[in-house]
């Protein structure tokens, strides 16, 4: 039993080794990924300030308990890299793989199909917290933004709650590749959605009613409120507890999902013979 | 002008063999539009800013931020469209049979502009009949002709930067990542979501993209926003001229290169 939970060990870094060369040789869009965050995220801020004529909102104040537009748009758009890396970076790897030509050959190694996805999710967090951590202390130092420290333990436990849930998105999308093919449609359509429904650069408070009940049952919701409580005193809703306990309910529901579609998926494409069709 | 013709029918074949795509274009400018919604609404806390006035010419920030996100359909499609087709023949093994084929790839390109630009407007209209009827957008027979004439140079510009999509990927291969830079780049320094006045960097970029004057004028047609028609339409005029044989030059450059070190089938 031991020596198979290793050699599985060994295969999930095998997976992430391989990813690393992979991005490795593809230089410029290697380091794009460490640009990209910060181009994405300033026309957000510039929009605030077109809208604002200046950093600070007396609205944002009343309904958030927070003024600097600055700091709660990009804490928001910090925790949502995690999205990208769950829609793009993991719903694309078997499309890659099929490009690649090599689909078959993975499918056909000595170890279950979770090991191969498992192996995506580790790359992909170790890759993505680096460009986040980098994003962080760029922003932070720039626009000299102020945070409050004594919440970072917990603020950890939420991102790695947040970050698997988020996993299981991830399985789903790569599931869905299988069948529908057209993977970037797929991965962009769900992190657009995500993206509208869940509170980055605003409140709950501003959301229509039925969007609020959908974004009730995102990760990143809890995710996003939770930290910018943490970080920045961002007044709640809902107590740190029920953040904990819904983010680890709606984890639970989203990993099996994503597994779940994963297998069936697969067990699908296999008896169908189009694993391997374009 | 068979060639051209070919290419576009076999772009809409292959189109019509992924549906999801043509909902996926419909919809989604209109989607990305919304957080922005939300943002205004919760820093300004009503629908109109004082601030955004000043600067974009109308407080009314949503109509503003809706037509940006419409008009730039043309400019991402343009970018992706073009700047895949030749990564996505590579991908199907077909991208060497098609450069070795007897026509100049040229055609090939102007073949999958044209399907682009075909498309584009198909989307584009679909999202304008959207905002007429849910949103209240005004849209009058007067505005139309303006509009296309604004649209007609925009899109001949956009051939330019999709030539140039297409050369940066025969040169870098793994482009997806790059080109998603170059769409935010876009989102970043042209008026889509804001003015580009609010900054003296964005201000000065947004001169040298041709959908900084589409967006300027296309606004200023639809929202009732002054701008100086002649000056506007002249500098567009200006832009295509030099971006079309610019992104000419640098995709035969490109495709030389590639062909004389032999790279041009590597992933």
């Amino acid at each position: 039993m031991l020596r198979r939970i290793a050699h599985y060990f060994r295969a999930i870094n095998a997976e992430n080794i391989k990813e690393w060369r992979i991005e490795w040789k593809y230089k410029p869009d290697f380091f794009r990924q460490f640009i990209a965050p910060f181009v994405y995220l300033l026309p957000y801020i510039l929009y605030g300030i077109a809208l604002l004529g200046g950093r600070f909102s007396e609205h944002l104040q009343k309904l958030t308990g927070v003024s600097d537009m600055i700091a709660y748009i990009f804490i928001g758009y910090l925790i949502m890299g995690f999205l990208n890396t769950a829609c793009w970076a993991m719903g694309w790897s078997l499309r890659k793989e099929q490009w690649y030509g090599t689909l078959d050959t993975i499918f056909a190694a000595p170890v279950p199909r979770w090991v191969y996805v498992a192996g995506m999710a580790f790359h992909s967090t170790c890759h993505q917290g680096l460009i986040m951590v980098f994003q962080a202390v760029i922003i932070t130092i720039f626009f000299s933004i102020i945070f409050s420290t004594a919440g970072i333990l917990p603020m950890l436990l939420i991102v790695v709650l947040m970050v698997i849930g988020l996993y299981g998105l991830g399985v789903l999308i790569a599931g869905l590749t299988i069948g529908l093919k057209q993977w970037w449609v797929i991965s962009e359509a769900l992190s657009t959605l995500m993206l509208v429904v869940t509170p980055i650069a605003y409140p709950l408070a501003v959301l229509p009613v039925f969007i609020r009940k959908i974004s009730l049952l995102l990760p990143t919701t809890y995710g996003v409120m939770g930290i910018r409580h943490l970080l920045l005193g961002e007044h709640l809703e809902y107590s740190l507890g029920t953040i904990f306990l819904r983010l680890g309910i709606i984890l639970v529901v989203w990993v099996t999902f994503g597994l779940l579609t994963f297998m069936l998926m697969d067990r699908y494409g296999r008896r169908k013979g189009f694993v391997s069709l374009y | 002008m068979r060639v051209i013709f070919e290419e576009i029918i076999k772009d809409i074949r292959i189109l019509l063999a992924y549906p999801i795509e043509i909902a996926f274009w419909i919809i989604s400018p209109l989607l990305w539009a919304v957080p922005l919604v939300f943002q205004g609404k919760a820093l300004v806390g009503s629908l109109q800013s004082t601030p955004f006035g000043s600067l974009a010419g109308t407080s009314e920030y949503i109509p503003y931020v809706l037509i940006g996100a419409i008009f730039s359909t043309y400019m991402f499609t343009a970018v992706w469209s073009m700047g895949n087709a030749l990564r996505n023949e590579m991908f199907y093994g077909t991208l060497e049979h098609i450069l070795c084929s007897p026509v100049r790839p040229l055609y090939i390109l102007i073949g999958k502009g044209l399907y682009n630009s075909m498309f584009s407007t198909m989307f584009v209209i679909v999202q304008l009949t959207i905002c007429v009827l849910f949103f209240g957008l005004d849209l009058t027979v007067t505005k139309i002709l303006p509009m296309v004439f604004f649209l007609a140079l925009l899109m001949i510009g956009l051939y330019g930067v999709g030539f140039i999509a297409a050369a940066l990927t025969l040169l870098i291969k793994e482009a997806h990542g790059i080109l998603h830079m170059f769409e935010y780049i876009l989102f970043l320094f042209t008026p889509i979501r804001y003015p580009v006045e609010v900054h003296p960097i964005t201000r000065a970029v947004s001169a040298l993209i041709p959908l900084t004057y589409a967006l300027i004028a296309l606004r200023g047609i639809l929202l009732g926003i002054k701008f100086d028609f002649l000056k506007t339409s002249l500098l567009l005029l200006g832009i295509d001229i030099v971006i079309i044989p610019l992104g000419l030059y640098i995709f035969g450059w490109v495709e030389k290169r590639t062909k004389q070190r032999g790279t041009l089938a590597h992933y």
